[in-house]
């Protein structure tokens, strides 16, 4: 008798090939990218969104081409913080349709400096909570994380992402999470992990670093955000989290970026960085910005 | 997942699939040596296993009816500021068949939010039908 692997196709559901077309339309979405770098940490609260908008603002300025694809589905931030929620979508001028060979693609929201911006917080509104159709409603645990991965793979093949020097993923909180969307991303992405000056923090961070390294995946180093605070009136950092000897990351750190109330501010009012001041706060982020690419591109 | 006639030692072909009824797809599949047919009738958690994949079940599967069914935020769209009224309204803004087939290549989880702002823009502009070269002047406008 067969076995499965003697029977050529699948009988006509076309499952199978339906998966590969939908692999093949993200690598040829994403085929102008130089670099996909996501921002995860496994803890939450630490300010990957924060940090993703304020790094992609860094590299803009240094002129490179950035985008961000907000891949927090259940808790988008970046449509508020890069001032896109009211984005309008506009139709391809593609005749062939969604996904047909000559593209059809959806042009990215823009900030005002010229960051291409992916957010489900343009779509739905903050007071709404993102929830998909199902025929088996109130048991989400076994189909809830895979219907967020075809959605992704939605937003991969179906926006335009053109030529870019980077994309950078904000990830959701979840070790877990953090490996799930590695194994989707596959060996092109790198990751950089996030933590604060908190014992708990750095050992979750220490664990999805575990995690991404048992599966082989890129890991380029850590930032501990929120180093201190810096206060505008006199000018300087001051600690925000005791001082004391904290466990070490066995992966290179990539920097140190203080909290700065203002920059928490404008984040909320949706107002873009470009043209950020002179700080101790812009000069860590640019610093961050250049430990980045070095990594990346270690020969220049 | 793939189907063997045992007595023919046959792989199966798929012939029909049964529109969705609570949950459960009927998916027909014969036997193309002895014309022997079963059918496969899914129960809700394995029918929203195979949706959840982003793809859909069929012969031809580019036609058949969407295995995902709506677009998942339709039912959040209307919560939106600006979302037009369902009943009929002297400001509706009307499509042409161009411009409809064009919203027709925006992702389908795109699709509502795209004619809002479409439909936003053109009342701002004066305009009560949204054509081509709105579109054009939208995307233009917008910076895209």
């Amino acid at each position: 008798m067969k076995s499965y692997h003697d029977i050529v196709g699948d009988g006509g559901s076309r499952i199978l090939e339906q998966v590969a077309e939908q692999r093949a339309r993200i690598a040829d979405g994403l085929a102008g990218v130089r670099h996909l770098v996501a921002i995860g940490s496994g803890k939450g609260g630490v300010g990957k969104s924060t940090l993703t908008l304020h790094l992609a603002g860094a590299l803009r300025a240094r002129g490179l081409r950035v985008a961000i694809l907000d891949a927090d589905f259940n808790g988008p931030s970046q449509a508020r913080m890069a001032g896109v929620q009211e984005a309008v979508f506009i139709p391809p001028p593609s005749p062939d349709g969604f996904g047909g060979a000559r593209g059809g693609k959806v042009a990215l929201p823009r900030t005002s400096n010229g960051i291409g911006v992916f957010s489900i917080g343009s779509l739905i509104p903050e007071s709404a909570a993102l929830d998909f159709e199902s025929t088996a409603q109130g048991e989400s645990h076994t189909w809830r994380a895979t219907k967020e991965f075809a959605l992704l793979g939605e937003i991969l093949g179906g926006f335009e992402w053109g030529a870019l020097d980077l994309l950078l993923f904000d990830l959701p909180p979840g070790a877990e999470r953090t490996v799930q969307y590695a194994d989707y991303l596959g060996s092109r992405a790198s990751f950089v992990l996030v933590t604060i000056p908190s014992e708990v923090a750095r050992g979750v961070v220490a664990r999805s670093a575990d995690a991404l390294a048992k599966g082989s995946h890129r890991v380029l180093g850590y930032v501990e955000n929120m180093s201190g605070y810096y206060c505008r009136d006199c000018q300087a950092v001051k600690p925000l989290f005791p001082s004391t000897d904290r466990s070490s990351l066995d992966i290179p750190c990539l920097g140190s970026v203080p909290f700065d109330p203002e920059l928490a501010r404008l984040c909320d009012s949706g107002i873009p960085l470009a043209g950020m001041p002179d700080t101790p706060v812009s000069r860590a982020l640019d610093h961050v910005a250049q430990q980045l690419l070095d990594t990346l591109e270690p020969s220049q | 997942m793939k189907f063997l006639c045992v007595p023919c030692d046959s792989p199966m072909k798929l012939q029909t699939v049964g529109p969705p009824d609570r949950g459960s797809l009927s998916v027909v599949y014969a036997c193309p040596e002895c014309g022997y047919e079963m059918a496969m009738l899914t129960n809700a958690y394995e029918t929203q296993l195979v949706q959840s994949l982003g793809v859909r079940i069929g012969p031809d599967a580019a036609t058949a009816a969407p295995a995902s069914g709506k677009c998942p935020f339709t039912t959040m769209v209307p919560q939106t500021e600006g979302a037009p009224a369902k009943t009929a309204d002297p400001m509706t803004v009307r499509w042409t068949a161009a411009a409809e087939a064009r919203l027709a290549n925006v992702p389908e989880f795109v699709r509502p939010m795209a004619r809002l702002g479409i439909e936003k823009y053109a009342r701002e502009q004066g305009a009560l039908e949204v054509d081509e070269k709105m579109l054009d002047a939208a995307r233009d406008f917008f910076g895209m």
